[in-house]
């Protein structure tokens, strides 16, 4: 189901609620069980809904340009439900990340958040969630050196525009 | 003598001279880090690099120029010194005080070196004092046009108004009489505001039909200041140079080797550390009267190592280091003949104008004695934002015609598609007599001129 035909369509935009409520309820435990477990992809099906969360191929190294540039995020035909919720928080600047206390993996973060923090020689530049929804893999800790534009962490996205 | 650590650089610079520096460090057993912006994510310098780390969006305010942004990737990335090549930040006091007050050794001279050479009224004042001829000009800085104007009419016009801090052939103009003065004097100074962020100006004699004629010079901790001969850069299109060589075809052998060894005596004395480049202009009656100083490498540099067979990058870091200088005026010899062309994504027959897009063709020359440096590939995409240099063929000859007959074959063998470049200018440069007979001036790249060298190209099959 395409987001166009959820905008169209009453009987699509309430399946598309009840799919929210859906991954609302699901998508923390999931990214969880998949960072525990090391499995590349876990798929659950309830009232003919499926949700799909799939762990990226490899981590970024931090200060890689070549490794960045080849593992930008791609967004994939084959995994339709999530993918296309699925949004890079970035840096903002270069120098060293803190990550806001209440962004792990599982948290639920509102649109405009201040979610992490860069370290520019003493002055902080503030990132902010472009999106609301539940943080995904983190790709940084607190702490770690961060080059303009890395990947800090996803953010999956809930419903429409999320919260 | 104060020794500074260097084990890890970060290159602060983009293009060729990211290359040529990340070249210097590898062979000194230096680890390098590529600063970069978004723009250059695909960029050799990148690529070659054992690290590379993204400073900013494409704009160079924002990444190339962002001191902050620099300084704080040479942290993040533990390196312990930075390299600013040349433009951007290379000339900056303040940035290199910022960076040496994080601990973060400038490769170039000390921030209150910088600051000492920064003004170009003050340096002329200062060189004059230790004995360096100048082109009569005015006292320091004109403060407005009624001072301009006196000062134009004590030395006689033409003169040519210049920014204090300006370089790169920007904020210039030259100007012919007390109206013009009044209209070029606030424009001037407007355009010197906003592209050195100091609107002061200076005025000069303007000389025509003069040999843009400069000195490598470097200079150690100690005071030990050495030369490396002259490079003649006439070959201009708007005050930016095209071709340079050494040594300069307007000196005579006699008047060469005094000018050369007063420079560097005055530059030493002057109290000027580290690499860089006086500049000077040779009129008519070949004398060099000095203009300004450059406290950086240059793109030319080349041209000196290929005579000399020093390596002036590595020099550049040792002092930087605080190395006491490694040799002495007797032990550089010159050799021969070395010319160099900047191959750029211009279009000559359009007024030079930049030219931006993919490269689709790239066949770089090669062969005894040819050198060519470029960060160029097929495929890569030359941005818009940046500098239009795509490489630098530096050629080598026991004498200038040899040089020359070495440089159209090289020439011949560059190949590059997608951009319009300023090869088969210089296929025609090498076929004009004023070139040949070593008499090209600043002046020759008027309209008429270009004009006349691009029809004396030869075909050359793509």
């Amino acid at each position: 189901m395409s987001s166009e035909q959820s905008r169209l369509d009453p009987r699509a935009e309430s399946e598309a609620e009840e799919l929210g409520v859906l991954i609302d309820a699901l998508l923390p435990v999931l990214v969880d069980r998949l960072e525990e477990t090391g499995l590349g992809e876990i798929e659950v099906e309830r009232n003919g809904a499926t949700v799909r969360v799939r762990a990226e191929a490899t981590p970024t190294s931090a200060l890689h340009a070549r490794e960045q540039a080849v593992s930008a995020p791609v967004a994939s035909a084959a995994a339709p439900v999530i993918n296309d919720r699925r949004h890079a928080i970035r840096s903002t600047a270069v120098g060293f990340v803190t990550l806001a206390s209440d962004v792990h993996v599982g948290a639920k973060i509102a649109k405009g958040a201040l979610v992490a923090s860069i370290d520019v020689l003493g002055v902080p530049n503030e990132v902010r969630a472009e999106h609301g929804g539940i943080v995904g893999a983190l790709r940084c800790t607190t702490g770690d050196p961060v080059e303009y534009g890395q990947e800090l962490f996803f953010v999956e996205r809930i419903g429409e525009g999320g919260r | 003598m104060t020794k500074r650590k260097i084990t890890r650089v970060l290159i602060a610079n983009r293009g060729e001279i990211a290359l040529r520096i990340l070249r210097a460090c590898r062979q000194m057993g230096i680890e390098a880090v590529v600063a970069y912006s978004e723009a250059d994510r695909t960029s050799r310098a990148v690529m070659v690099a054992d690290e590379a780390i993204c400073i900013g969006p494409a704009a160079a305010k924002l990444s190339y120029l962002s001191a902050p942004a620099i300084i704080s990737a040479a942290r993040a990335t533990g390196c312990d010194a930075i390299h600013p090549g040349y433009g951007f930040l290379s000339e900056n006091a303040a940035f290199a005080e910022a960076a040496a007050a994080h601990g973060i050794t400038f490769i170039g001279p000390s921030a209150a070196v910088l600051e000492r050479f920064e003004s170009k009224a003050g340096v002329r004042a200062l060189l004059a004092k230790h004995g360096l001829p100048t082109i009569p000009g005015s006292e320091g800085i004109v403060a407005d046009i009624e001072a301009a104007r006196a000062a134009a009419k004590k030395i006689g016009y033409p003169v040519i108004l210049k920014a204090s801090a300006g370089g790169g052939g920007r904020g210039m103009r030259v100007v012919t009489s007390d109206t013009e003065l009044a209209n070029l004097f606030p424009l001037c100074a407007q355009e010197a505001q906003a592209a050195f962020g100091d609107g002061s100006l200076y005025l000069e004699k303007y000389l025509t039909d003069t040999h843009h004629v400069e000195v490598q010079i470097a200079v150690d901790d100690a005071g030990t200041a050495l030369h490396f001969g002259e490079r003649d850069c006439s070959v201009q299109r708007r005050h930016q140079k095209l071709v340079e060589e050494s040594p300069s075809p307007a000196l005579t052998t006699k008047v060469r080797e005094d000018f050369l060894a007063r420079a560097a005596k005055a530059i030493g004395a002057a109290g000027y550390r580290n690499l860089g480049t006086l500049e000077f202009l040779v009129g008519p009656d070949g004398k060099p009267y000095f203009i300004e100083i450059n406290c950086r490498i240059q793109v030319e540099h080349p041209v000196s190592e290929m005579v000399t067979g020093v390596d002036l990058v590595a020099l550049q870091i040792a002092l930087a280091r605080g190395d006491a200088m490694p040799m002495t005026q007797a032990q550089i010899e010159r050799r021969g003949h070395a010319i160099e062309f900047r191959l750029t994504a211009e279009d000559p027959a359009n007024e030079f104008r930049p030219q931006a897009g993919e490269i689709t063709l790239f066949r770089s020359p090669s062969g005894p004695w040819v050198r060519f440096d470029s960060h160029l590939y097929a495929g890569y995409e030359v941005p818009p934002y940046y500098d239009s240099l795509l490489a630098k063929l530096i050629v080598w000859g026991p004498t200038r015609d040899e040089a020359i007959a070495r440089s159209r074959a090289a020439l011949r063998e560059v190949e590059i598609d997608g951009v319009a470049t300023t090869r088969d200018f210089f296929l025609g440069l090498l076929e004009t007599p004023a070139f040949l007979n070593g008499s090209a001036t600043t002046g020759m790249l008027d309209a008429s001129g270009t004009a006349a060298i691009l029809a004396a190209a030869p075909k050359v099959s793509a």
